[in-house]
């Protein structure tokens, strides 16, 4: 099955980029959503599957907050495991890209 | 799609799945709606940028039997990892099964002779000290004692073996729906303004 290579690139930093905003801020799932499917365009609904995930893996916890309109809303945090892991899968991240990078530039 | 069409292929779709699981589950896309509401877009936009319920209710499923493996290692629970892997339906997976099948065949094969040379032994050990064995009955003692001690460890390492092949299983499964293709094609209407 042939797949564009923007898809498989894709692909490969979803989980990261999520860990990323959450590193920034908790936050909830249509935000994050919302965030991903613009900048990375991901289907919105792939979020729960993916934070259900996190979850079992032990890299996020949710917890509940009252939100000023309407029901209280779940919130996702990184979990001390999520942040090492976060740190780690960024660091190979960079090193990847900046490899690919002088691969590029040699080839013109 | 309406929201009340999506929740019922979605609720649909999760059947099966521990009741809890599904409320879960189903006050998420709740809550999406809800914030897709209040952020101003139609309940048809949500709908189409959330995806194919149907999809989306495949690998909640298959999730939830791969965490079931995890948390308890049982028959059971790998049967629902199995199931749950094949659940996702995806062309490459099925090319897996001649595959899997041929596997699960050679264990059942495997179990069943350990099985036999275990209950061969028994009798050896219960049995041949009275019959007038070859080498007399201590050798028969503990020619059924070996016997059984043999197949108990053959067990043993049968059933690591097994264990790591469907973690394998487990692992291959998990990277194929996270990385499932159509969850990352953008959409063409409904994104966030």
């Amino acid at each position: 099955m042939p797949e564009g290579i923007e898809i498989q690139l894709k692909k490969g930093v979803l989980d990261l980029c999520v860990l990323a905003l959450l590193s920034q801020h908790d936050s909830y799932a249509y935000e994050i959503a919302a965030r991903l499917a613009d900048d990375i365009g991901m289907g919105e609904g792939t979020i729960y599957p993916l934070m259900r995930r996190l979850q079992n893996e032990g890299l996020v916890e949710t917890y509940l907050e009252e939100s000023p309109s309407g029901p209280s809303r779940k919130y996702y945090r990184l979990s001390d495991a999520g942040r090492a892991s976060f740190v780690s899968q960024k660091l190979a991240w960079a090193s990847f890209a900046h490899a690919v990078e002088s691969i590029l530039g040699g080839a013109q | 799609m309406t929201r009340q069409a999506f929740m019922a292929r979605l609720r649909e779709g999760l059947r099966g799945l521990p009741a809890q699981t599904q409320a879960d589950i189903m006050a998420d896309y709740e809550s999406h709606f809800a914030d897709g509401q209040s952020a101003g877009r139609s309940e048809a936009e949500v709908a189409a940028a959330l995806g194919d319920p149907d999809r989306l209710a495949r690998e909640l499923r298959a999730e939830a039997g791969l965490k079931r493996w995890e948390e308890a290692r049982s028959p059971s629970s790998a049967g629902a990892a199995v199931f749950a892997v094949l659940g996702l339906g995806a062309i490459d997976i099925i090319f897996l099964l001649p595959i899997l099948m041929g596997v699960v065949g050679a264990l059942v094969g495997i179990a069943v002779a350990v099985l036999a040379v275990f209950f061969a032994g028994g009798v050896m050990f219960a049995a041949g000290p009275f019959t007038d064995p070859p080498g007399g009955a201590v050798a028969a003692l503990m020619g059924g004692l070996g016997l059984m001690a043999g197949a108990t460890s053959a067990g043993a390492v049968l059933t690591i073996v097994s264990i790591g092949l469907l973690n394998a299983l487990v692992w291959y499964g998990r990277l194929h729906y996270r990385l499932l293709k159509p969850a990352l094609e953008p959409q063409a209407q409904g994104t966030l303004a």
